[in-house]
């Protein structure tokens, strides 16, 4: 009982945080604030779905290999993120800057 | 290579840990259904010769196990961190980023620890790794506020603890 | 139950078309790269729920083998690409990939 409803608590988290990374996406001024809200949303929100969806598993070593997929996930999107952030900065495309001072 | 006794010692001691190791992921991805343990022997065993060829015991000296358990943990820490933050940035009715490039002077050695410094940083709270240049760390931060010149350095010592460098 | 696992796969895979169609708009080709992370993380986040719904556990198979891809590839591109500026000791593939983007 409890653990279903700590397994649906955080499939909602992780709803939450996809969400919160798209609009960041979409809200976002330039190419490098979006790729900060991609990477580090995204990727909460899968281990929130990820981590709930473990709770439900049949057994121990299936709630073991959905979270396997987790860190190589991280892996990947720590990698890519870079390299678009470096083949932005190489493209000469400036980070956009708040206009106030 | 072997040559004495301990040699041989930390052959077996790997050779075991290694063939465990594989054992384990084997498990894992087989969801523990063990009816095709021959594949299993052979996958293990081919495995375990592959990367002995390439990963020989002793090639990664400064490893320290305890420094990989503190990165780990520091990295998902401060991953859940960063996905907090950023979320309540994008959430804000009213955006407000203050988004600058600061440059960071890097201590770690070339090679590994570098890659993992710069890759990492795109995961942690409000910074994403740009360039790196002539020892100098090329940052694009989310908000010029944060405190991301300590949390750097932070990141750093880890991973300078974990692979037995000097950072 | 299964319900709200649908539920969730569906506004997954709505949040996976936005963020298309916002990374296609560009302007910057760097911006239509982030697709690259949205199959990553939603594709994945998607291929698990749809396990789970369907009743098809081979399907975390799918997502777990499109992670360890993902995550290999991306290790192989910066041992190629970044060789020289990052990882400073591999000269002898450093010479291949003079540009940082060749790979």
């Amino acid at each position: 009982m409890l653990l279903d409803l700590a397994s649906n608590l955080l499939l909602l988290a992780g709803g939450f945080f996809f969400c919160a990374g798209t609009v960041g996406l979409l809200r976002f001024p330039d190419v490098y604030t979006r790729l900060h809200a991609l990477a580090k949303a995204d990727n909460l929100g899968l281990g929130c779905l990820l981590a709930g969806l473990a709770l439900k598993a049949d057994s121990l070593v299936q709630a073991i290999k959905l979270l396997a997929i987790w860190p190589l996930v991280l892996v990947a999107s720590a990698v890519v993120g870079y390299a678009i952030a470096h083949r932005a900065d190489q493209l000469g495309i400036t980070p956009w800057q708040r206009d106030d001072r | 290579m072997i040559r004495g006794k301990s040699d041989v010692k930390i052959m077996i001691g790997c050779l075991l840990r290694r063939t465990v190791g594989f054992a384990l992921v084997w498990w894992v991805a087989t969801e523990g259904n063990f009816t095709a343990w021959p594949l299993a022997v052979i996958a293990v065993a081919v495995t375990v010769a592959v990367s002995l060829r390439l990963l020989p015991p002793g090639s990664t000296p400064g490893l320290s196990l305890s420094g990989m358990a503190g990165f780990v943990g520091y990295f998902f820490r401060q991953s859940i961190r960063g996905g907090f933050q950023v979320s309540r940035l994008a959430l804000q009715r009213q955006l407000q980023l203050r988004p600058a490039i600061l440059e960071l002077p890097v201590t770690l050695p070339t090679g590994l620890p570098r890659l993992l410094l710069i890759a990492t940083l795109g995961l942690m709270p409000g910074t994403l790794g740009v360039r790196l240049e002539d020892d100098l760390l090329y940052l694009h931060v989310l908000d010029t506020g944060l405190p991301v010149v300590e949390e750097t350095a932070q990141l750093s010592g880890h991973i300078a603890r974990m692979l037995g460098v000097n950072r | 139950m299964i319900g709200s696992e649908l539920l969730l796969a569906l506004l997954l895979l709505v949040n996976l078309g936005a963020a298309l169609v916002r990374a296609a708009q560009g302007p910057t080709a760097a911006d239509r790269m982030l697709a690259a992370l949205l199959f990553g993380s939603t594709g994945v986040g998607i291929l698990v729920l749809l396990a789970v719904i369907q009743q098809t556990p081979a399907l975390i198979d799918v997502a777990l083998t499109l992670a360890l891809l993902a995550a290999i590839s991306g290790i192989a591109f910066a041992q190629r690409a970044w060789s020289q500026a990052v990882l400073g000791r591999r000269r002898g593939t450093a010479s291949k990939t003079e540009d940082g983007d060749a790979a």
